[in-house]
């Protein structure tokens, strides 16, 4: 078995789509678009989440509609998956399938390799970082009833945490970084930036499953104000080591001037 | 047995216009070729060689500094010397920056100790002395060749891609990320030539040095590889 951190700290190389294949097209899920499991999946969460929310439930439902039988549940999931005590595997499959879907529709039209008209369809100026921070919060909204469950799903400590969630909600802030206008680094604050915005998603997440305003219009506002704390304290941040080195340099060039004349 | 003839004469070309008749057909053609997937371990060495890539010449940098910072007003014939050395190591960092940006790789988790660690390193040896901050850049830019060498190593062993159509060859791209390896460990070496020319050899606890640094860039090679 592999061990976390190596995990989540695990990479890969993104070749230039114009030259390479792409092997699995929604990566990390290992099943594409025409795929029977991506059709349950897909099915289940666009009509009946919203309804049953993250169940068991929704999925022989949708099942049933597509006229398999609702033993296609079993078939979804794997079977020895170490979390079937609290939730079917075949739920954890779905809530998986949510995540990785809703990150790759807030940007199929931004990447050269998904968007539909390939690299000349591709729009001259990415949306801000803002933008696409609420647009992401946005697809969240038809299944907003629901987010409890599942955000007590995806922080139970496990397996799964440290496999899917973990992973997943780092993937996300990472798209949101190299889709939008925000400025990127080199150093250390590549690491900072993204555990940022993934600490200001998640609780944005977690302040959208107790909102009860029309809409979700508390959401956004928050959302905004969470973003809008966090780039401020990276600039707090930037401004406090620019001060700094300023005087760390003047200091060394005053004692330099001093000790030449004696 | 006219039509033959007639048929065979219409084959009929020179050998010499061969190669034009080439050219006109594949020069339109700027759509460049598709490839088949890498593999997933091929994605993570490509990773891997531009996070450890990006971390040196960071490290290369800061040590150029250090030495710029201590020798350069003391010693002013190394000053010209060491600002070539040190600019073309600017230019190593910021090509990986770009591709690590680009390639989205992450960069070593560790930069901010390589920051201090290698900028320690080149003004400490620089205080030495002028021979001894060469001894330094004579470890380093030994170690820097010999990984660039083993990654090109690689990068030719490994990577036989092939076209959807089942040619064998490899992309633009891993040609370009080749010859730039090339190159750049090209330059490292001049480095540890022009260290040598300027005394190295001379350095006093010359042993003690070089070994110690290159043991310390073994560690730092293997470090920022994997964190």
């Amino acid at each position: 078995m592999k061990l976390p951190p190596r995990i989540l700290c695990r990479r890969l190389y993104h070749p230039n789509v114009v030259e390479h294949q792409v092997k699995h097209p929604l990566f990390p899920l290992t099943y594409g678009p025409h795929s029977l499991q991506y059709k349950v999946l897909e099915n289940t969460l666009s009509k009946y989440v919203p309804l049953y929310g993250f169940d068991e439930r929704a999925i022989v439902a949708s099942a049933n509609e597509l006229g398999l039988g609702g033993a296609v549940i079993s078939a979804l999931g794997a079977h020895n998956s170490p979390s079937f005590f609290h939730t079917s595997p075949a739920v954890l499959e779905l809530v998986k399938f949510h995540l990785v879907t809703k990150r790759y529709a807030l940007t199929n039209a931004l990447d050269p390799s998904r968007a539909p008209g390939g690299l000349s369809s591709i729009p001259d100026e990415l949306p801000t970082l803002e933008a696409l921070f609420k647009r992401r919060l946005e697809l969240n909204v038809p299944i907003g009833s629901h987010l409890t469950p599942l955000l007590s799903m995806l922080s139970i400590p496990g397996e799964y945490l440290v496999n899917t969630a973990l992973p997943e909600l780092h993937r996300l802030s990472d798209d949101l970084v190299f889709f939008s206008q925000e400025k990127d680094s080199h150093d250390f604050a590549w690491y900072a930036k993204r555990a940022a915005i993934s600490c200001a998603f998640v609780s944005s997440e977690l302040f959208m499953a107790q909102d009860k305003s029309h809409n979700f219009n508390k959401t956004f506002e928050f959302a905004e104000e969470k973003l809008h704390k966090v780039t401020k304290l990276g600039e707090y941040y930037n401004n406090t080591e620019e001060y700094m080195w300023y005087t760390l340099l003047t200091s060394i060039n005053l004692a330099k001037s001093q000790l030449t004349r004696g | 047995m006219y039509r033959r003839l007639i048929t065979r004469n219409s084959h009929r070309s020179f050998a010499v216009l061969k190669g034009l008749k080439n050219v006109e057909k594949h020069a339109p053609t700027e759509q460049p070729e598709l490839f088949k997937p890498f593999s997933e371990a091929q994605l993570a060495y490509l990773e891997r060689v531009v996070r450890v890539n990006q971390a040196g010449e960071l490290g290369a940098n800061y040590i150029y500094a250090g030495q710029f910072f201590v020798l350069a007003n003391r010693f002013p014939h190394l000053k010209s010397v060491l600002q070539h050395m040190w600019d073309q190591e600017v230019h190593h960092h910021n090509t990986f920056n770009e591709l690590q940006l680009k390639r989205r790789v992450r960069p070593s988790l560790l930069t901010p100790l390589w920051k201090f660690g290698a900028f320690a390193m080149g003004s400490g040896t620089a205080l030495i002395s002028p021979e001894a901050a060469m001894a330094c850049t004579e470890a380093v830019e030994t170690v820097i060749g010999g990984h660039y060498n083993d990654q090109l190593r690689c990068l030719n062993s490994q990577y036989e891609m092939q076209t959807v159509q089942g040619a064998e060859g490899k992309s633009l791209e891993l040609q370009s990320l080749t010859s730039t390896i090339k190159l750049f460990r090209d330059e490292e070496l001049e480095h540890l030539d022009t260290a040598v020319d300027h005394d190295a050899h001379k350095a006093v606890p010359y042993i003690l040095l070089t070994e110690g640094i290159k043991a310390i860039c073994r560690t730092a090679v293997w470090t920022a590889e994997r964190i």
